[in-house]
C-alpha cells in the first residue's frame, strides 16, 4: 500500500454520499448500499436541570451523548435535541461529522478504517477550506490509505451517460441546477433555490394547520380504532413518554409528513388550474392516529409551488420556480454550449419522486428553450437510481481498476498536505 | 475528473489513418477489460454514415466511442468548383443508450475525455443517447451551429 500511485484495488472502496435526507454509504462496485442514515443526529448535554435549554453554539462537551441512526433517533429520550451537521450542502459541524463516520464505520462497515480507500461526494459549490479540512480528517484521524473527492453532480451525470449537462437535482434542502461541460462543473453558473422537500413538508404542515388536522407521530400512539371517513380519529395517548424535545417532536412530524408526501403529492402536468384539478382523482390518506380523509386539489396546490412559487404565501417574490432556476443556470452560460445543456437535463434527487414532476419539468421547459434548440430529460426510472444516482456512480467509478491511479494516496498526502485535494480532484 | 482508462497506441494509429490516409469511413472503439479504449472495428471507406448506423444499432444496450469521417464539399467564394474545396469532417460520437447498464455509462461519460485529448483535429462532439441525437439530421444541425467557426 506504499508508493506514489494507490495499488491495493484488492481491497473494497468506500463511497459515501451526502445529503441532507441521509448519509448514503457502501462498498465500490456493489449495486447497492450498505447503509442509509438519517443525516439528523439526537445529542443530549447531560447538565443536570436545564437540559431543555440549549443556547445556539454550545461548546461540544464529553458529556454530550449522541444518538445516531433510524432505530436509536426513534426512541423517545429526555431532552433529546435533533440537529444535523450539514449546512447548505456542506459540513458544518465537523465534530458531529466525525461522529457519524465513527458510527457508520463501526456499526455498517465493520471494518478498519485504514484497510478501505473512501470517495466521498460533495456539493458542486464546496468551497476549499471545506474540502482541506474533509482531506485532513480523512488521512490523519482515520488514517485512510487513499482519498477522492468529487461532486455529486458530476456522478449524477456520468451515471447517466453524460459528460455535458445541465444537473437539475431536487433533494431535501434545496434544489439546484448545475452545468457541467467535459466532466467539470460550471461553478460561476450554479443557481440554487430552498424550493425543494423540507419546503414542501412546511407547506404540507401549514396546510394541516390550517385546515385543524393534527398530525401525531407513531410515538404518541398507544392504540387507535378505526373510525370513518374525516371522522374524529379516536386514540389513546401513550402515558410512559418523556418529556421530549420540541425539536425531536418536529422530527417525527416531519416523518409523518414526508410519507404524506410520498403518498398523496402529485405534479400537475399544467400549471395549476382549479378547475381541472377538482375533476382529479383523489387519494385516499390516513394517518397514523386513525385520522383518514379524501385529498383532492390540495394534492396538486402543495407541490404547484415548486413550478409556480408566486402564489405561496411567506416566501419572498424573488424565489424562481424549477423551470426558472435551469433557464436562469443556462442563460448564465457560454452560447456555444447552450444546446447541449438543453439537450442533457438530468434529473435527480428525493424530491423529483413526486408524481408527475419530471413531466411538469418537460412541459415547462419546453416553453421556455429557444426554438432551435431540443430539449431532453433524462431521468433514471427506478426510485433507487434517481435517489442514489451520485452514489451508484461513486460506486462504479471506484472499483474501475484505472482509477486507481487517481486516489490521492497517503503519501501523496504525506508529502503533499491537505493542499493535494485541490490539485487531484477538480 | 477522469477514470484513468488510456488510449492504445493501435486507436491513435487507426484514427491517423482515417484522417491522413483515408483508409477507413468511420472507427468504433470500445473499452477493453475497463483498461483501455481500443478499436473494436472499422468501416470501409465506401460505407455510408447510413451504413454507420446501422453498424450502431447493434449495439442498444452497449456504449461505445465512434469516429465518422464525413465528407463535406464547401463552395469557394468566387469559384465555380467546389469539388477543390472537398474537405472531411471527423466526428467524434460518444454512444450511451439508455439501454445500456449504468456502470458502461460511467465508464465511458468518466472516460471520454482521455479519447478526447488524444485525437486530435475533430470538428464536433457528438453525445448520443438516442438514435434520434445520431441521426443524419442531428449531425447536420450541428454542423450547421458551427457555421463560420
Amino acid at each position: 500500500m506504499s508508493g506514489g500511485v494507490y495499488g491495493g484495488d484488492e481491497v473494497g472502496a468506500l463511497v459515501f454520499d451526502i445529503g441532507h435526507y441521509s448519509v448514503r454509504a457502501g462498498f465500490a462496485g456493489e449495486d447497492s448500499l450498505k447503509a442509509e442514515i438519517p443525516s439528523m443526529v439526537g445529542y443530549l448535554d447531560e447538565v443536570p436541570d436545564n437540559s431543555m435549554e440549549v443556547d445556539s453554539q454550545p461548546a461540544p462537551t464529553a458529556q454530550r451523548k449522541h444518538f445516531i441512526d433510524t432505530t436509536s433517533i426513534h426512541v423517545p429520550r429526555k431532552g433529546v435535541e435533533m440537529t444535523t451537521f450539514l449546512k447548505d450542502g456542506m459540513i458544518e459541524d465537523w465534530d458531529l461529522f466525525e461522529k457519524m463516520l465513527d458510527h457508520v464505520y463501526a456499526k455498517h462497515v465493520k471494518s478498519d478504517p485504514k484497510l478501505h480507500p473512501v470517495l466521498m461526494s460533495e456539493a458542486a459549490w464546496n468551497v476549499r477550506s471545506k474540502r482541506e479540512r474533509l482531506t485532513e480528517i480523512m488521512f490523519e484521524k482515520y488514517n485512510i490509505p487513499a482519498f477522492f473527492l468529487v461532486k455529486n453532480a458530476v456522478l449524477s451525470a456520468f451515471a447517466n451517460g453524460r459528460s455535458t449537462g445541465i444537473v437539475v437535482d431536487s433533494g431535501a434542502s434545496q434544489t439546484s441546477a448545475v452545468p457541467i461541460h467535459d466532466g467539470f462543473v460550471l461553478q460561476q453558473m450554479i443557481v440554487k433555490s430552498p424550493l425543494a422537500g423540507d419546503f414542501i413538508t412546511m407547506q404540507c404542515r401549514q396546510y394541516f394547520e390550517e385546515h385543524n388536522i393534527e398530525i401525531v407521530p407513531p410515538y404518541q400512539i398507544a392504540s387507535k380504532e378505526a373510525v370513518n371517513e374525516g371522522a374524529v380519529p379516536k386514540w389513546t395517548k401513550k402515558t410512559n413518554i418523556p418529556e421530549v424535545s420540541k425539536s425531536w417532536h418536529n422530527y417525527m412530524v416531519k416523518e409523518v409528513i414526508q410519507d404524506f408526501q410520498a403518498c398523496v403529492l402529485q405534479v400537475h402536468d399544467a400549471p395549476y388550474d382549479k378547475e381541472t384539478i377538482e375533476n382529479m382523482p383523489t387519494v385516499h390518506y390516513e394517518f397514523p392516529n386513525g385520522f383518514n380523509q379524501d385529498f383532492g386539489c390540495e394534492r396538486f396546490s402543495i407541490p404547484e409551488a415548486l413550478f409556480d412559487p408566486s402564489n405561496i404565501k411567506g416566501v419572498p417574490g424573488s424565489v424562481m420556480g424549477i423551470a426558472q432556476i435551469v433557464t436562469t443556470s443556462v442563460g448564465m452560460c457560454d452560447v456555444d454550449i447552450k444546446p447541449a445543456l438543453y439537450g442533457s437535463v438530468i434529473v435527480t434527487g428525493g424530491n423529483t419522486l413526486i408524481q408527475g414532476f419530471t413531466d411538469r419539468l418537460n412541459r415547462d421547459l419546453s416553453t421556455k428553450t429557444p426554438p432551435s434548440m431540443r430539449l431532453k430529460l433524462l431521468s433514471p426510472v427506478g426510485t433507487a437510481e434517481r435517489r442514489y444516482a451520485a452514489w451508484i456512480g461513486g460506486s462504479i467509478l471506484a472499483s474501475l481498476g484505472t482509477f486507481q491511479q487517481m486516489w490521492i494516496s497517503k503519501q501523496e498526502y504525506d508529502e503533499g498536505g491537505k493542499s493535494q485535494v485541490e490539485r487531484k480532484c477538480p | 475528473m477522469s477514470s484513468g482508462v488510456t488510449v492504445s497506441t493501435e486507436a491513435k494509429t487507426v484514427y491517423e489513418e482515417v484522417k491522413k490516409d483515408r483508409k477507413y469511413r468511420y472507427i468504433i472503439y470500445h473499452i477493453k477489460d475497463e483498461r483501455v479504449i481500443d478499436v473494436e472495428s472499422t468501416g470501409p471507406r465506401d460505407a455510408t454514415y447510413a451504413d454507420f448506423l446501422e453498424e450502431l444499432n447493434k449495439f442498444k444496450t452497449e456504449c461505445r466511442y465512434c469516429v465518422f469521417d464525413f465528407p463535406a464539399n464547401i463552395p469557394v467564394e468566387g469559384s465555380q468548383d467546389t469539388q477543390s474545396m472537398s474537405v472531411n469532417r471527423l466526428i467524434l460520437m460518444r454512444w450511451c443508450p439508455e439501454g445500456a447498464r449504468v456502470k458502461q455509462k460511467m465508464l465511458y461519460s468518466s472516460s471520454y475525455e482521455a479519447l478526447k485529448r488524444a485525437l486530435v483535429g475533430i470538428y464536433k462532439y457528438i453525445q448520443a443517447c438516442e438514435f434520434e441525437e445520431a441521426s443524419q439530421a442531428a449531425i447536420d444541425d450541428a454542423f450547421r451551429k458551427s457555421g463560420g467557426k
